[in-house]
């Protein structure tokens, strides 16, 4: 197939910024996001120009680190996946594809396609672990757990951090991300002993990191690739009015 | 920005529990002319003769000022938070008009209740304008100043309309107002999904009707 990518390309984070479009042949329908992307930088390589740089690691949907905007929304055209999962039979011959960086004061462009999510991090470094003492691994079954609170913090416990939930956030809001964090070790037992700093820390971390506020418009729960509802984000709520009171 | 979505939280649900007493009072303006008059003054009277309103009306001053005031605060952040967009942009494909906009529709609201207010609190409280007279019962003619307003098409047909944009508001803006304040129970969510709605609609119509029905009498 033919496509047209019209692509965000930005030489450094204080340059500015402009799409560019590239006319591309030979894609297959059969190829991921990324693999077309590839194809691109091949030609780009063959023509001695600038390739697009952009992020992935898994190319399986588990890693979170392909984010892109693609056709005006986070990860392209279909809810609950990831870029490196999104595959060419979604578009037609002779589309034009626009391709965007995630877009949010907290997460600053470096190049191209690619955006410093390090906001994430430092928002996990207040709190998303447990203090445990080294050793070996502690017996399997020391501490049981009830299935359904198992159940319900790994369904949190899936979000990969991509940042799709900030990108689509009309707010560049965090609050998805920073709810299915606390949310996932709250729910176990093993994350109780520091619950409630674990909610004042985070969230206070993740408006230092200057995201913007919760309108629960729900657009980030059907972007998220893991489909972790904003139900996590009235729970971070909870926990956060709980622990002003208790913590 | 817990704290300010509380306090719009918070100050939102007082304002949308009085907007139900407002609505319920409203419907006196519905029965025949002569026992409108007597009831609708009547209860008016006892309205601004006691002190508990007055304090809730004191309440309700400072709950409209406090929710503008975090509003335009909150989307002051928001907007430092994502200052440039996207040149392609569907997010709106995900979610509802009305959530992303409750700013603009609070802005229509506003500018509804400072018109609101000019033409009965200005008129009835204040003593501005004309001079309202009383009734055979010897209480505030009220209902006059509301009879006489909705005489006016144009009034009519600005209430009516903008009743449109806080049935909006209010649909998104009560179930995620205890979403704010940490409800967070599945099933209850999807309930309150639906009584929000039926609430902005009983609200919208119920006060977007009345000046119509008023102005056809
Ligand atoms: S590359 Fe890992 S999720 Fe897409």
């Amino acid at each position: 197939m033919k496509v047209t990518f019209k692509i965000w390309r930005q030489d450094s984070p204080k340059s500015k910024g402009v799409l560019k479009s590239y006319e591309t042949d030979g894609i297959s329908e059969d190829m991921s996001f990324l693999e077309a992307l590839d194809h691109l930088n091949e030609i780009l390589v063959a023509k001695n120009e600038k390739v697009v740089a952009f992020e992935y690691d898994c190319r399986e949907g588990i890693c979170g680190q392909c984010g892109l905007f693609i056709n005006g929304r986070a990860h392209g055209p279909h809810e609950h996946t990831t870029a490196c999962q999104l595959h060419m039979r979604s578009f037609k011959d002779g589309d034009t594809i626009v391709v965007e960086p995630w877009r949010a004061a907290a997460f600053p462009i470096i190049k191209d396609l690619v955006v410093d999510r390090s906001a994430f991090d430092r928002i996990i470094e207040k709190g998303g672990y447990i203090s445990a003492k080294t050793g070996t691994a502690p017996e399997a079954n020391a501490m049981l757990i009830p299935k359904e609170i198992a159940d319900a913090s790994m369904d949190v416990a899936a979000c990969i951090g991509c940042g799709a939930c900030v990108a689509t956030c009309k707010n560049a809001s965090a609050a998805l991300f920073t709810s299915a964090k606390i949310n996932h070790l709250n729910k176990l037992p093993q994350g109780k002993p520091e619950q409630h700093r674990r909610v004042l820390d985070m969230t206070a971390q993740m408006e230092a990191e200057g995201f913007g506020s919760c309108t629960l418009t729900g657009a980030c729960e059907v972007e998220c690739p893991a489909g972790i509802s904003i139900a996590s984000i009235a729970e971070m709520n909870n926990r956060y009015v709980r622990a002003k009171l208790l913590g | 920005m817990f704290f300010k979505k509380s306090i719009m939280a918070g100050t939102g649900l007082f304002l949308s529990i009085f907007l139900i007493v407002h609505l319920s009072a409203n419907c006196l303006l519905l029965l025949p002319e002569s026992m409108a008059r007597e009831l609708y003054n009547a209860y008016s009277t006892i309205l601004r003769e006691s002190i508990v309103i007055t304090i809730v009306a004191y309440l309700l001053y400072l709950s409209i000022i406090l929710h503008v005031v975090y509003a335009a605060i909150v989307t002051y952040k928001n907007y430092k938070a994502s200052p440039d967009r996207y040149m392609m942009n569907h997010t709106n494909e995900t979610s509802s008009w009305s959530s992303q906009n409750m700013g603009l529709l609070g802005v229509f609201i506003l500018l509804f209740i400072v018109i609101h207010m000019a033409n009965f609190w200005a008129r009835i409280k204040l003593g501005l304008g004309d001079g309202v007279g009383f009734d055979a019962a010897g209480n505030l003619d009220v209902y006059e100043v509301t009879y006489s307003l909705f005489q006016n098409i144009y009034f009519v047909v600005f209430y009516s309309i903008m009743m449109i944009p806080l049935g909006l508001h209010l649909n998104h803006a009560l179930k995620s107002a205890f979403k704010t304040l940490g409800f967070y129970h599945k099933k209850g969510l999807r309930v309150l999904a639906k009584i929000s709605l039926v609430y902005a609609v009983v609200i919208a119509v119920g006060f977007g009707i009345i000046p119509l029905i008023v102005y056809l009498k």
